[in-house]
């Protein structure tokens, strides 16, 4: 058995020598695959995930190769892709869907000369950092806007799926709305698809009807639920990349991303050849989660709020999710003074009081 | 606005592409012929629509063109299930990723853009009635759409045509002795079915969701080819089928914003209990099943 493995493990560093041989010369360009989970458009995930390479692309110009894999589904097609990425000499792999993390995580561990950046994941390995953003110190912010400019005192989320990186950023955005009006409800649509455009314009008019006035598209890739919303008169705001030319007039802001530093300091460390893996929940503090293209019907008051809120986010001295915190079952979540860690906060499983709909289970 | 007055302005509009691909399909089969590509049919139906309403082409041109390419889809497919007897199950899916591929493809570049759909129009008086008013609001392909449903049972039920198409599907040997082109009547039937399904793609990204994203179908389809079965081939209860669907949708959207204590999942999946639950119910009848079922559905037919 012993002297299998050894064989074995003998086999696997010939072909991985075979294979590094083939692609790490001095004089060629360091490889980057970017593995993405829909087609790379104007907007949305995958494009906030392209245009954090543009930082790279600035400062090592023609010393980096980026290989873009648009649209790769989850599972075995992906493995595989990433395996032949990786094989034709790429030397980092951004996995860049949660469903990519076992097979990115193989490649991790089969080769120690890969770097990999895997999304949302939390999985970590010397040469692998799972990487997330802190959307819900923007969706705080959010809330303080939308109850401002809500009249019905109603507030929608058009939601993917009931996952903890989800609700959190719901439970913010609602106690951002209590902090401007205490009374304040939100409803959520719990959609159960990461895509499927026209059940999320359903969803989104099946809010409006329901009074709601301001709604947050809550992880849509596709300006569904902004362009309905903007027919309909009421304020709307998304994550990721502004899409404030599909909804000019009603357009609130956009939580947005910008994978750019992290992107940069990953792929400086891994030519460094000190690249140390490590779970990245990076926030507005890092330059990752940044609020951008303000409604300028925002009360001027409320604004300034605002602004203040966001620079003690970034500078540390206030956190979101400081107690007093109460389940929407009107139990403790978190005592008055206490801060949530950040290890709390990616294991949320529970609405704050005022989401008026039930959570899933 | 109550729940239910949403549902009702609602559920037209929703049911509308699974109703236009359905009705295509019900013809296919009718004749005797299984075309499982309507979601890759649908997809480039919709993206082609889309490119001509965004480069300002108009709703018309938009619908016309994806007639158009859902008929040159089902001729692909009449070529190789009807001219060469090739296995129709095999070359459906294949026409329908081919048609999936190239939706993708072609629309590439138009990935989240969005176009402005079309005005909706009230029927005057009963648009004006409580709750139940929006039902008479909707866009004209709704109409035009109630309208075919209408003129498919009546072609069905009345005329020599739906009578010999229904002759080639129950028994095309027979149908052949007679004296008709069982493969030319399936071939006409295979290109109605393509352009309906062309249509429901256009509907989709050009009016109910007016914007185009690879994958924006996202199984409808499918569902279109599901009710044709469970309507077990009548046009009045696929029309049903396909209202219930629509209707259970947009309930279960609404059973969230009011808040009720169900999960989200099993509302999810709602539409599809129901409607398998309901047409289930109807067609439990097995002599019935058997009565409407195509006799010659899906078999290879050389004379």
């Amino acid at each position: 058995m012993q002297r299998r493995a050894f064989l074995q493990t003998t086999a696997f560093a010939a072909i991985a020598s075979a294979i590094g041989a083939r692609g790490a010369s001095a004089a060629d360009p360091l490889g980057i695959a970017l593995v993405l989970p829909s087609p790379n458009g104007d907007v949305g995930w995958s494009h906030t995930l392209v245009a954090g390479l543009d930082p790279v692309i600035a400062a090592y110009g023609d010393a980096v190769k980026i290989t873009l894999l648009e649209n790769i589904a989850e599972g075995p097609d992906a493995d595989r892709i990433m395996t032949k990425a990786v094989a034709d000499g790429n030397k980092v792999l951004i996995a860049g869907s949660f469903g990519y993390q076992n097979g990115a995580m193989q490649i991790a561990k089969r080769d120690p000369s890969v770097t990999v950046l895997h999304a949302s994941g939390y999985m970590v390995a010397p040469n692998f950092s799972p990487f997330a953003a802190k959307y819900f110190q923007g969706t705080y912010l959010m809330g303080m806007a939308a109850a401002s400019l809500s009249k019905s005192g109603k507030l929608g989320s058009v939601s993917a799926f009931a996952i903890p990186e989800l609700i959190t950023s719901v439970n913010a955005f609602t106690l951002g709305a209590q902090a401007v009006n205490p009374d304040i409800e939100v409803s959520v649509v719990w959609v159960n698809t990461w895509f499927d455009p026209a059940k999320e314009q359903e969803a989104a008019k099946a809010l409006i009807s329901q009074g709601c006035d301001v709604i947050f598209s809550n992880a849509q890739d596709t300006p569904s639920v902004i362009a309905v919303c903007e027919e309909a008169g009421v304020h709307a705001f998304n994550l990721n990349s502004s899409m404030k030319s599909y909804a000019p007039k009603t357009y609130l802001g956009c939580v947005a991303t910008d994978w750019g530093p992290f992107f940069k300091a990953s792929v400086d460390a891994h030519m460094a050849g000190n690249f140390v893996g490590a779970n990245a929940f990076l926030g507005v503090a890092d330059k990752v989660v940044e609020v951008v293209d303000w409604s300028s019907d925002i009360p001027a008051d409320i604004m300034t709020r605002i602004t203040e809120t966001e620079a003690k986010i970034a500078d540390g001295s206030f956190n979101p999710f400081t107690g007093p915190i109460t389940k929407a079952d009107d139990s403790e979540a978190v005592a008055a003074g206490v801060g949530m860690t950040d290890a709390e906060i990616v294991a949320m499983d529970w609405h704050v009081k005022g989401v008026a709909t039930p959570l899933p289970q | 606005m109550s729940g239910l007055s949403f549902i009702l302005a609602g559920m037209l509009a929703a049911a509308t592409p699974f109703l236009l691909a359905a009705l295509g399909e019900l013809v296919v089969e009718r004749a005797g012929v299984l075309n499982l590509g309507i979601e890759g049919i649908m997809a480039l139906g919709a993206v082609l629509a889309f490119i001509v309403v965004y480069h300002g082409g108009g709703h018309v041109a938009a619908f016309g063109l994806a007639a158009l390419s859902g008929v040159v889809l089902a001729l692909v497919f009449g070529w190789l299930a009807l001219g060469l007897r090739a296995n129709q199950v095999a070359v459906g899916l294949a026409v329908g990723i081919l048609g999936q591929g190239l939706s993708s493809l072609i629309g590439n570049s138009y990935e989240s853009l969005t176009i402005t759909g079309i005005p909706k129009l009230a029927l005057p008086g009963l648009s004006a009635l409580p709750v139940v008013g929006g039902l008479f609001v909707q866009d004209a392909v709704v109409w035009l759409t109630l309208a075919a449903t209408a003129a498919i049972w009546a072609m069905f039920r009345f005329s020599r045509l739906g009578l010999i198409l229904r002759a080639v599907g129950e028994n095309p040997h027979a149908a052949r002795a007679i004296g008709y082109p069982v493969i030319r009547l399936r071939l006409w039937a295979v290109m109605f079915g393509g352009a309906m399904s062309g249509l429901a793609g256009a509907y989709a990204a050009t009016v109910y969701t007016p914007l185009w994203a690879d994958g924006m179908i996202a199984g409808r389809g499918w569902i279109a080819l599901a009710l044709v079965v469970f309507g077990t081939w009548l046009t009045g209860r696929i029309f049903f089928g396909a209202l219930l669907f629509g209707a259970v949708s947009l309930a279960s959207l609404v059973a969230q914003t009011e808040n009720w204590a169900v999960p989200s999942q099993l509302l999810s999946a709602l539409p599809y209990i129901v409607t398998i639950v309901v047409l289930g119910i109807i067609t439990s009848n097995k002599r019935l099943l058997k009565v409407n079922g195509v006799a010659s559905l899906g078999e290879p037919f050389g004379p």
